[in-house]
């Protein structure tokens, strides 16, 4: 007994403790942090309403790795473009969001690859086939922006424009549906994707379009695991992976999600009529994913408004009295955060702000308080003027009349000076409220789950892209015209400025 | 009338030298006055002449650079408690300044309950009292953008009385109004000088200052030129400026 129990020691410790060494650095706390895109099925998308299941081949791998090193996967997701600066801002340890291994990245990150795979110039059906890439000369091609078949193009485009030939003429876009939008609408040529995709997409894109050219880019042929550089976390990744593979798991995972075989059968001639699905619109009209999303969009706009005047009132007060050291300040405040783009606000607060205070690294901070943060102050530098404003139109008269009758100065603010002024300022804030409102969208390329993001993950999903924009335009077109009917109501309430509407009150 | 260099305690309002600078340009210059309780002062002046600041000061809406002034025999400067001052001091002015958001009754009981505590049902009872006195009762529940100027002006002075003034300035309370309406405003202003009220007036109501006004002060470019009974000042002024005046008073 004492001898078993002294022999499950001997050999459980060695492997505890090789366990605890073996672990890359970017795994701690008992999880493993990933960043992802989930709008690009098979390797990593939404399957099914529910816009937290994230399913794919990407994902089967992250949980497998989590699962290799015995701790828990958290997954974070986002757009394209917010994965590597997310990944240096240490919001998460690996990027797995079928990104391909490339030299150009490989500057910056280390790289695993995991599967191998080819690039494909995909065009409508009926489209002939072509030689090389050259032959797109003239011809508007679009890719997903953040990825580096751009530059793939603009290499080609050098060696057109040394031949004296008309370049390639790119179109970029933030998600792979809306590549694919473009060849389907007829806006583009043809686009650049990878053929996995492909194969996933059989079931949407049958008969619709038809593989032109498959090029033989060295830097294009494998997906990979991205972490941040680091030579021992890379060994221990490639271990992982290297094992995973050998016992087959990996290529698995590939059939699982119908990555394989000869993606030319890819395409058969299914002619699926592509009228308006009223089944599909209804059906996304009444989800929880759209009602969550909708939900999200406006608690987040009102929280960001009724921050942003609750700090504007002060700001406004201050700005229009004596010039001072405070004044100047809160006018560059005024005028930085007026100036920046909202969405370059809401990219900086999320990925650049934990490179200066690694707190905001952490996970309290999420997306919907980084929202709320970054639109709060952008909002409060708008609002900011129209307070000013509201507060100079009231008569001076006033202030000199409550002073005259001993009222105090906050007595003077609260019962004679804002009551008027909300009544100035009220249409523009609404205005102003209305427009957050479908600024929250931009939350999206942050990964908050607002209701453009939700749309965006249901189109990749199904491509049914028509259905899933309709019935997010009559959600914000719900709530806006709501407000509108609010402000109505509210303006109703202030018959004392008009004389004809408070004498047909009174009589 | 020659006055002594120190205030006078037992006046309503006793004036020692007071001054007023708008940076360099002087407002008001070293003005000596005693007025004594109940008395009715019409000030006049071209325009210009530091009349409305002079008045201003007398409530501290407009402190003083320099001089003394004395109110029931205490002294006003930075450490006065302005809600106890204007609460005993009320103010009328000539563009009304009611709270356009608030109806006239409103109007009249908001300050008596901020500033005295009074509770709200005392309040309206204090405000019908002097809404029906200056005879705008039955408007008591409208805005005022719903009244003439008139009437405005006669809610403004309810809204002076119900805090139990000792002392109202009025501040040109009929230059915006039609000769109809300053009619009768002059007769309510007639009626609170009778009730024992203190009362300085700045106006171009001739017919006020002649035959209401117990001492009409004359001034000019911020000093006070002439402190005299109104049968003396219309008659024989004294200062060739106040003979001018006068003249183009006429002339209008």
């Amino acid at each position: 007994m004492l001898a078993a129990t002294l022999l499950a020691l001997a050999v459980a410790l060695p492997a505890a403790r090789a366990l605890a060494d073996d672990l890359p650095s970017f795994v701690h706390d008992g999880q493993l942090t990933l960043c992802t895109n989930p709008t690009l099925p098979p390797m990593t998308f939404v399957n099914g309403s529910d816009t937290n299941a994230l399913a794919g081949m990407d994902i089967d791998l992250a949980r497998r790795l989590a699962a290799y090193w015995h701790v828990t996967l958290i997954p974070q997701t986002m757009d394209f473009e917010g994965l590597f600066p997310s990944l240096s801002a240490q919001r998460c340890g690996m990027v797995i969001s079928g990104v391909l291994r490339q030299a150009g990245r490989l500057r910056n990150y280390d790289a695993v690859a995991y599967l191998d795979s080819t690039v494909v110039a995909v065009a409508r059906v009926g489209t002939p086939k072509i030689r090389e890439m050259a032959d797109l000369s003239g011809q508007t091609v679009a890719v997903q922006s953040g990825t580096s078949y751009a530059a793939q193009i603009e290499r080609e485009n050098d060696r057109l424009r040394a031949a004296r030939r008309a370049p390639i003429i790119l179109q970029q876009y933030p998600t792979e549906d809306q590549v694919v939008q473009q060849v389907l609408i007829g806006r583009v040529h043809a686009f650049i994707s990878q053929d996995v995709e492909l194969y996933y997409r059989q079931k949407q894109l049958g008969g619709k379009v038809t593989i032109i050219l498959t090029p033989d880019y060295p830097d294009f042929h494998q997906f990979a695991v991205y972490i941040r550089k680091d030579s021992h976390d890379t060994a221990l990744l490639q271990k992982a992976i290297d094992e995973l593979s050998q016992e087959g798991e990996i290529a698995a995972m590939a059939k699982k999600w119908g990555i394989s075989g000869d993606h030319q059968s890819v395409f058969t001639d299914q002619k699926a009529p592509s009228r308006f699905d009223f089944t599909t619109f209804f059906g996304a009209l009444f989800s929880t994913a759209f009602l969550k999303g909708a939900e999200l969009t406006l608690v987040i706009a009102l929280l960001s408004h009724l921050t942003a005047i609750a700090i504007s009132i002060p700001m406004a007060m201050k700005l229009n009295g004596r010039d001072s050291i405070i004044r100047r300040l809160l006018g560059l405040y005024v005028a930085v955060f007026r100036g920046a783009p909202t969405l370059l606000q809401l990219l900086f607060i999320w990925n650049a702000l934990p490179q200066f205070f690694p707190i905001f690294r952490e996970h309290w901070f999420t997306p919907f308080l980084a929202t709320w943060l970054s639109l709060s102050i952008n909002e409060s530098a708008y609002q900011v003027e129209i307070n000013r404003a509201a507060l100079r139109a009231v008569d001076p008269g006033q202030v000199l009349a409550a002073d005259a009758l001993g009222m105090t100065t906050a007595q003077t603010y609260r019962h004679v000076i804002f009551p008027q002024a909300l009544r100035i300022a009220l249409p523009p804030t609404i205005n102003e409220f209305i427009s957050l409102l479908k600024t929250t969208s931009l939350a999206s390329v942050i990964s908050l789950q607002e209701l453009l993001a939700v749309t965006q993950i249901q189109v990749a999903r199904t491509f049914q892209f028509t259905e899933y924009y309709a019935a997010a335009l009559v959600y914000y077109l719900a709530m806006v015209f709501f407000f509108l009917f609010l402000q109505k109501r509210i303006e109703r309430r202030f018959i004392w400025a008009d004389r004809n509407k408070a004498s047909a009150d009174a009589a | 009338m020659q006055l002594s260099t120190s205030p006078d305690p037992t006046a309503r309002i006793s004036i020692r030298g007071l001054s007023k600078f708008y940076k360099d340009y002087l407002a008001l210059d070293r003005i000596d006055l005693d007025i004594s309780k109940g008395e009715k002062i019409v000030v006049l002046g071209p325009s210009g002449s530091g009349k409305s600041t002079f008045i201003r000061c007398l409530n501290r809406i407009e402190p003083h650079d320099s001089g003394v002034l004395m109110i029931d025999g205490r002294i006003i400067d930075d450490r006065t408690n302005l809600t106890a001052l204007r609460g005993s001091v009320g103010m009328v002015f000539q563009n009304y300044n009611l709270f356009p958001h608030l109806s006239v009754l409103d109007n009249c009981t908001l300050a008596p309950q901020l500033v005295r505590g009074i509770t709200k049902s005392d309040a309206e009872a204090t405000a019908r009292r002097y809404l029906s006195q200056v005879n705008i009762a039955e408007q008591a529940e409208k805005f005022p953008i719903q009244l003439s100027g008139g009437q405005q002006q006669r809610v403004a002075i309810a809204r002076a009385l119900c805090m139990n003034p000792e002392i109202i300035l009025f501040d040109e309370p009929t230059a915006a109004l039609d000769p109809e309406s300053i009619s009768g405003i002059v007769g309510i202003m007639r009626d609170l000088a009778e009730q024992g009220i203190t009362t300085v007036c700045v106006t171009h109501e001739m017919g006020f200052a002649r035959h209401i006004a117990d001492r009409i002060v004359f001034m000019d470019r911020g000093a006070v030129l002439e402190v005299t009974p109104p049968e003396e000042f219309f008659t024989a002024p004294r200062t060739e400026r106040a003979r001018t005046f006068l003249a183009q008073m006429i002339r209008h």
